[in-house]
């Protein structure tokens, strides 16, 4: 995109492994660093480590070695750092991952109560803008099972939205959704770029990648093989490899 | 929903045919076979009796027997479900301790023979925790009013220290199931739910206190309904340590009265009654959480 201000670095990697018991190397000395407000699409094959990469940012896998710095917090074996830096990053899921035995009002409300300590009343009127915000404000009373796959994905960014995380992960948030209702999911995604949010984003939808990202990282094996702007990675890639595979998705 | 017809089949015919006969050639059998006399007139005075100093009806032995053995149960339960919880977060606990102290809890009960089992613990509980804890002289140290509660709620004062330990021993048995059910019940919800739940900041206690649990305990109740039914039976095998239950009970009349069929066959019906009633609250319960939510 052009014309936005990015920052200073807000995600700092530095040589990340990650080996798993099973002896599968998803990581291996992986760095990139990301600044505020930029939008980085990770592509690549099956396997390549993106979803690893994406979990380690939040803590939901731990990496065997090198570092993880958010916003100045290092994400380290201190359970109040790793506290932390769950409570900046959210994190939207391929299978939304919504709470089903709660209203879409609940899953909303649910974190900004018990972890960001609101009452009902305050947690409700953030939630209720952030479904005005994903275009819902009436299925709030709803339960997620009676809603579309795209109607879910949209909560579940509002979900994340509502704890105010400083980064924003989305991994495949639209592969698993009707051809129909990948539209509705990107524009929510495109608006939160175009507010600055600072955005990790897995996704093979080029076209997104195309009007909103900053930056491109083509992983393979656990590393990243080339990475550029946008129009370098697509149009003019350097290595066979990426080459290769961007022939497969376009 | 279309309402399914009822049609009998010629099969159907034929099923009932043979079962009808098998009964009536198994009632000639004891006619004949064992010229057995029935005496019906004699069992409804075991089960209540007209008591003439007080001038009302009273339970007899085998409804004594009947609640002795809801009481088991009912508490049994309880104690189990406890237990059975605590055992069952164990096999999912973290910790390695605490998951093997769970495995071979389960294990150990699962694998043991129930009758074995009671002895061991019957007389562990009862000869040597039991005396430690004073129970019996606490009871009836107490006042009137509170050992009636506590013959209503449990068994009379000198019974107690015997139904405790057999209702011990029947939890530890019962909560291994109970502990299954459980880390089945947790297991069963998709990974992603923790997750999200991470994702979100909320604690490894809030995780399961918000997401996991009120989903899982969905999934639990069916079965745990269930188990309940099986302690109502297998309560049954506390007799052998001389707890006055429904089957203790019936094996005492039998030994005086000799009314073998009788006696077997109105027992066999209370237990009938009594897990059957529970099966129709189950699959009222099952119903409903169905309709609850997809
Ligand atoms: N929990 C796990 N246990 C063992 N191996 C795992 C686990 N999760 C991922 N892996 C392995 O790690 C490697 C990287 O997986 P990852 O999910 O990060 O790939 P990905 O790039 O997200 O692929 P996809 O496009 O299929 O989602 C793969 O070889 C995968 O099989
Ligand atoms: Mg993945």
């Amino acid at each position: 995109m052009q014309g936005k201000e990015l920052g200073d670095y807000i995600i700092e990697v530095e040589r990340i492994r990650k080996t798993f018991p099973d002896g599968v190397q998803a990581l291996y000395d992986f760095s990139t660093r990301i600044r505020r407000s930029e939008v980085v699409v990770v592509i690549g094959p099956s396997g390549a480590g993106k979803s690893t990469f994406l979990r380690c940012l939040n803590g939901l896998e731990d990496f065997d070695s090198g570092t993880i710095t958010i916003d100045g917090i290092p994400l380290d074996d201190n359970k109040e750092n790793r506290f932390e830096i769950r409570k900046e990053v959210g994190m939207v899921f391929q299978l939304f991952n919504l709470f089903p035995h709660m209203t879409v009002l609940e899953n909303v409300n649910l974190a900004q109560m018990l972890v960001r300590k609101k009452n009902h009343d305050e947690a409700t009127k953030v939630t209720m803008s952030l479904l005005e915000k994903v275009g819902i404000p009436d299925k709030a009373q709803s339960y997620p099972s009676q809603l579309s796959g795209g109607q879910q994905q949209r909560v579940a960014i509002a979900r994340a939205l509502a704890m105010v995380p400083k980064v924003m992960l989305f991994d495949e948030a639209t592969s698993a959704l009707d051809p129909e209702m990948i539209g509705e999911v990107l524009d929510v995604m495109k608006t939160l770029a175009q507010e600055g949010m600072t955005m990790v984003v897995v996704t093979h939808e080029m076209g997104f990648a195309r009007e909103v990202g900053d930056r491109v990282i083509f992983m393979d094996e656990g590393r990243t093989v080339e990475e550029g702007s946008v129009e370098q990675i697509f149009s003019n890639p350097q290595k066979e490899r990426t080459r290769q595979f961007i022939g497969q998705i376009l | 929903m279309k309402k399914k017809k009822t049609k009998i089949t010629p099969l159907d015919l034929i099923v009932s045919a043979l079962i009808l006969a098998a009964a009536v050639y198994l009632g000639y059998r004891i006619k004949v076979g064992l010229h057995y006399k029935w005496n019906w007139q004699a069992i409804p005075q075991y089960l209540y009796r007209y008591d003439q100093e007080s001038g009302k009806w009273v339970a007899n032995l085998i409804m004594q027997g009947l609640f002795t053995t809801l009481r088991l149960s009912i508490w049994g339960t309880v104690l189990a479900t406890i237990l059975g919880t605590i055992m069952g977060l164990c096999r999912i606990s973290q910790s390695l301790f605490y998951r093997l102290l769970g495995r071979s809890y389960v294990e150990l009960i699962r694998n043991m023979p129930p009758l074995v089992l009671i002895f061991i613990f019957y007389y562990f509980v009862s000869g040597q925790i039991m005396p430690v804890l004073g129970l019996n002289e606490f009871i009836l140290a107490q006042s009137e009013t509170t050992q009636r509660l506590c013959e209503l709620l449990f068994a009379p004062p000198s019974f107690l220290s015997a139904f405790f330990s057999a209702l011990v021993t029947l939890a530890i048995f019962e909560g291994a199931y109970i502990a299954e059910i459980v880390r089945a019940g947790i297991q069963s919800i998709d990974k992603g739910q923790w997750e999200a739940a991470h994702a979100l900041g909320l604690s490894k206690w809030q995780q399961m206190r918000y997401i996991i649990l009120p989903q899982a305990v969905q999934r639990i109740l069916p079965p745990l309904a269930g188990q309940f039914i099986s302690l109502i039976k297998d309560s049954s095998i506390v007799s052998v340590i001389s707890i006055q239950e429904l089957t203790f009970q019936g094996m005492e009349l039998m030994a005086t009265t000799y009314l073998t069929f009788e006696i077997w066959i109105t027992i066999t019906l209370l237990y009938l009654v009594m897990t059957f009633t529970c099966s129709l609250a189950v699959q009222r319960l099952e119903v409903r959480m169905a309709r609850g939510r997809a």
